[in-house]
């Protein structure tokens, strides 16, 4: 697959302070790659050495495989931290500004505002938008000129539920488009939703890299209830179970390895109890997230 | 060159202080030009009370070529009023944070500098052209004769004016680009005559010939006050090739430096 971007030992310094320490990160073509990191760890600032706004203070990176300049700039998509316009411009004449630095035809303008559904508010100054709107605006603006790569740090910071739902189609959308895109953020649950791989900083230091699939591998845990008194204990009879707990009115089976639910359902289901509830949960990002911190491991390179 | 230019004109033609401070700015300009033989009658009556008596019409305010530097060194002290417009321009790009955005969307650092520099560049041209305009007219009422070409003597001044205007303006937006925010900036802008007089006057007892070198000083030199020679004295009516070299360097330097500051630090 095509790389589009590549990072060899970026790092920045200020002062005393390493905010990114020795990067090394490769993004293919088609990737939807989350940045996890905790507030503070070095995303924002990875992602504004990648777009020219911070000086580096060594390593090198390459858009496309080529030396960034500012003209393989245009063809990236960015909303760093939060949504930067002019608040005394209409959103109209902020994306008119925009398509005129980076160059991108004035004609998709409607059809940008149409995806993020901002038509009818685009001749209202910036400054009345609500910050649901700003970030949809900013999404709009790095839409503007058909970016092979978006990168969005934060998209749905200060939103309301429905909001960030929305803004969480808009991002499958684009994604389904086979667009590349970077997302850095703190909300897990959002980076398991959408991403294809992540990454996870820590203080400045590459903690983790690898496909979002793999977060589930490993043991199953199935929550179950059925109307059936002694549940409970027949659930300790099957061979599959490596513990039980009981929450409410469901049992949590962690299951032993190369056990899943089906095998469960079956045992149940041979004993004469159909369950009323059968649930197979995954290991969720959030929990291998907080191991990866804990666990403290810093990677220096990735494996190809 | 063009591209930039019509960048940085879009973020200001939709924002309603520019047009107010260019209002205003232009506004003086005209109004103040053509107001010269009334503030000759307002001292003569001044000095009327005091018993003495001045011809006004003897006074060749308006009459070409004397009109030349007249009006260019006059309006050459409302350009405070553009370079205020200059320092917003620019400190609102800090406190929008727009300029990293500008940078993000594909604007090189050098871009964005030299988008502003096209803006300075406008302005000083239009005060210019404003000013020669507002010359040609108030020469042409006022002028008893027209005697070519001595009429044109010192039409040189308004190259001059020309470079006063954005040697003023370069300095304003190197000031934004360290201080970055507009409220310090313009104070500084204010205070750096004092300042640039406290440490003249300081030189002066012992290089007085250092004088000229100084940067602020070396623009007001461009275009010499020329009233002097109501009252018989000698004044420079002529443009110096040195005193345009050195706000030339000058000029080049507040750029220099803004570009310097600009590529080396985080946005």
């Amino acid at each position: 697959m095509e790389t589009v971007l590549s990072i060899n030992g970026l790092t920045k310094t200020f002062g005393r302070l390493t905010a990114v320490n020795n990067l090394h990160l490769e993004v293919k073509r088609g990737q939807v790659f989350g940045m996890l990191g905790p507030n503070g760890s070095g995303k924002t600032t990875t992602l504004g050495m990648l777009m020219g706004v911070v000086n580096s203070t060594s390593g090198s990176f390459s858009w496309f495989g080529q030396p960034p300049t500012s003209h393989v700039r245009k063809k990236i998509g960015a909303v760093l931290e939060h949504p930067i316009f002019y608040p005394y411009l209409s959103g109209q004449k902020n994306l008119e500004l925009m398509a005129m630095i980076k160059e991108a035809p004035v004609a998709n303008i409607p059809k940008v505002l149409e995806l993020v559904e901002l038509k009818g508010r685009e001749h209202d100054k910036y400054k009345t938008y609500s910050l649901g709107m700003k970030q949809r605006l900013a999404i709009a603006s790095a839409l503007l000129n058909d970016p092979i790569v978006l990168i969005l740090d934060e998209p749905t910071n200060g939103l309301d539920p429905m909001g960030i739902a929305e803004i969480r189609e808009i991002i499958k959308k684009i994604a389904a488009d086979g667009k590349t895109i970077i997302l850095a953020s703190h909300l897990l649950d959002e980076v398991q939703k959408v991403c294809t791989h992540f990454a996870v900083l820590k203080r400045g230091n590459l903690m983790h890299y690898g496909p979002v699939d793999d977060v589930g591998k490993g043991e199953e845990m199935v929550e179950v209830a059925a109307y059936h008194d002694d549940l409970g204990v027949l659930l300790q009879e099957f061979i599959g179970s490596a513990t039980v707990k009981k929450e409410n009115n469901e049992f949590l089976v962690m299951m032993k390895e190369g056990y899943h639910s089906q095998d469960l359902n079956r045992f149940l289901f041979d004993k004469g109890i159909v369950a009323s509830h059968l649930i197979t949960k995954k290991k969720t990002l959030e929990k291998q997230f907080l191991e990866i911190l804990a666990e403290g491991q810093v990677m220096n390179s990735i494996k190809k | 060159m063009l591209h930039l230019l019509r960048i940085d004109l879009k973020k200001m033609t939709s924002y309603r202080t520019f047009w107010v401070i260019c209002g205003i700015y232009f506004f003086t300009l005209i109004i103040g030009a053509a107001s010269g033989m009334e503030l000759l009658r307002m001292l003569s009556r001044l000095i009327e009370g005091f018993g003495q008596e001045i011809n006004i019409d003897r006074i060749p305010l308006y009459h070409f070529p004397d009109i030349w530097q007249n009006l260019a060194w006059t309006s050459g002290l409302l350009k405070m009023g553009v370079a205020i417009m200059v320092v917003v321009s620019i400190t609102n790009e800090y406190t929008y944070r727009t300029i990293r955005q500008n940078i993000i969307d594909g604007m090189s650092r050098e871009e964005f500098l030299l988008s502003k520099v096209y803006t300075n560049l406008l302005l000083s041209l239009a005060s210019m052209v404003s000013v020669f305009l507002i010359a040609v007219v108030t020469g042409l009422i006022y002028s008893p004769e027209l005697d070519f070409p001595y009429a044109f003597t010192g039409i040189s001044f308004y190259p001059a004016y020309f470079l006063e205007i954005f040697a003023f303006l370069s300095f304003a937006l190197m000031l934004g680009i360290f201080v970055q925010r507009s409220g310090l900036t313009i104070i500084l802008l204010l205070f750096s005559y004092l300042i640039e007089l406290i440490v003249k006057s300081n030189v002066d007892n012992y290089f007085p010939g250092a004088i000229q070198f100084f940067p602020l000083e070396s623009i007001m030199n461009l275009v010499p006050m020329p009233f002097a020679r109501y009252v018989f004295q000698e004044i420079r009516d002529q443009v110096t090739i040195l005193s345009i070299a050195i706000a030339a360097v000058w000029t080049f330097l507040f750029n220099y430096f803004a570009y310097l500051k600009l590529k080396k630090s985080d946005i």
